[in-house]
């Protein structure tokens, strides 16, 4: 792994280096943590050469090692209050790290310590994996209808502790990492547009609760019966939206969720929906876009 | 990683603080809290639900001769029921009076 982060590669060519995944670090001058700004334009691959992230594996946030000013002028002309570092919670997949990283203090690094974070932060093991399967003899339908459900009251819960950090001013676009943007068709035909994340969330709730209250798509009487296709039809639509709030608050609020203490609240919430679409096969990994890596992470566990 | 100061957005202490997130947060834990236990509850109840049934037709099977047809006909109907308790589940007024 370290021959690749020492590979010399010319502007623009990117590359994956790992497949592991790292908290964003301080190095980042906008307020909301979106955003990678590449702050590399001065720092010559031979200058960083060996000084990869990986050196600051097993001691992470107990050496603050300064920053050379020369690396990142804008530290320079910075407040006094900002040139502490930062630490950024904010997920962000390792692919859409800059290629070449300025030696920080604050590094946090590699699985080990995202292993770390999930471990102490979730409860119950191996439980969520059993309760998501099928009872004997149920309807598959009525099984995914009732969680859908579920996970659609989770997000608004989880979504509602953040509306007051998630505003049209502070996320103009509805996006997971700069990657990832999730545009609103408004009428059938028409082109869908770029909305703020809080209208987004606005309308796919409302989305989500009109299909609800639909008696031919989600039944409430005794004799009801689900239309045709339902999974393919309603259900994996349905999914695939509701993650992208997920997305969202993972990519962009963690930092506000880790305050608030609510990270085993989303945790656990996520990591039930990710066995439920694992265990009836509803959402493809490219689904899972900007979140694969902790995906992957956790059902490895 | 506790003691590491976090990139939060401007004016995040004052929000965060204030009554109407901490209202929002408290009652988010209790949800799922609730829901867990909830759910969990069910899930275990119904699998032991399902294991007394299983074991009771068994026993009919083998002490009393019964038909399969009959024995078919408990099955379904016991799925029946559980399929409507399942059901009632999902449309059950949930949090509404916190909105």
């Amino acid at each position: 792994m370290s021959f690749l982060q020492n590979f010399h590669l010319s502007p623009g060519q990117t590359i994956r280096s790992t497949r592991g995944f790292k908290w964003n670090t301080g190095n980042n001058e906008q307020p909301q943590g979106q955003g990678q700004t590449q702050q590399n334009g001065q720092n010559s691959p031979l200058a960083n050469k060996g000084q990869s992230d990986f050196t600051s594996n097993s001691n992470f946030m107990t050496t603050p090692i300064k920053q050379r000013g020369t690396n990142n002028p804008s530290l320079f002309n910075a407040p006094a209050d900002q040139q502490q570092q930062v630490t950024d919670f904010n997920y962000t997949p390792s692919h859409q790290k800059p290629f070449i990283q300025p030696v920080s203090g604050t590094t946090v690094t590699t699985h080990q310590d995202i292993k770390e974070i999930v471990e102490t932060t979730l409860g119950s093991e191996g439980v969520l994996n059993q309760a998501v399967k099928l009872p004997k003899g149920e309807n598959e339908n009525e099984w995914l209808a009732v969680h859908v459900v579920d996970f659609y009251n989770q997000i608004n819960m989880l979504y509602g502790t953040i509306t007051e950090f998630c505003s049209p001013e502070s996320c103009p676009r509805m996006i997971a990492t700069n990657e990832y943007e999730y545009l609103w068709s408004f009428e059938k035909g028409r082109s869908p547009v770029s909305v703020s994340a809080p209208k987004y969330v606005e309308c796919l709730m409302r989305w989500c609760q009109d299909q609800f209250d639909d008696e031919l798509i989600f039944p409430s009487r005794r004799d009801g019966v689900f239309p045709d296709r339902f999974i393919d039809k309603v259900i994996i639509p349905m999914l695939r939206r509701l993650f992208r709030v997920y997305a969202h608050i993972y990519c962009h609020h963690f930092n506000e969720i880790l305050e608030l203490n609510l990270q085993t609240v989303l945790n656990t919430s996520f990591r039930h929906f990710c066995l439920f679409a694992q265990e009836f096969n509803l959402l493809r990994p490219s689904d899972f876009g900007p979140l694969l890596e902790l995906v992957t992470e956790l059902r490895d566990r | 990683i506790v003691h590491s100061p976090k990139k939060l957005p401007p004016g995040f202490d004052k929000k965060a603080s204030s009554n109407k997130t901490q209202r929002l947060v408290s009652v988010c834990k209790m949800y799922f809290l609730d829901y867990y236990c909830d759910m969990f509850d069910y899930v275990i109840s119904r699998r032991q639900r399902t294991k007394k049934v299983l074991e009771y037709l068994e026993q009919q099977k083998q002490t009393q001769n019964m038909p399969t047809e009959t024995l078919n006909n408990e099955w379904y109907g016991y799925l029946q029921k559980e399929h409507e308790v399942l059901r009632k589940r999902r449309l059950k007024p949930k949090h509404k009076d916190f909105e």
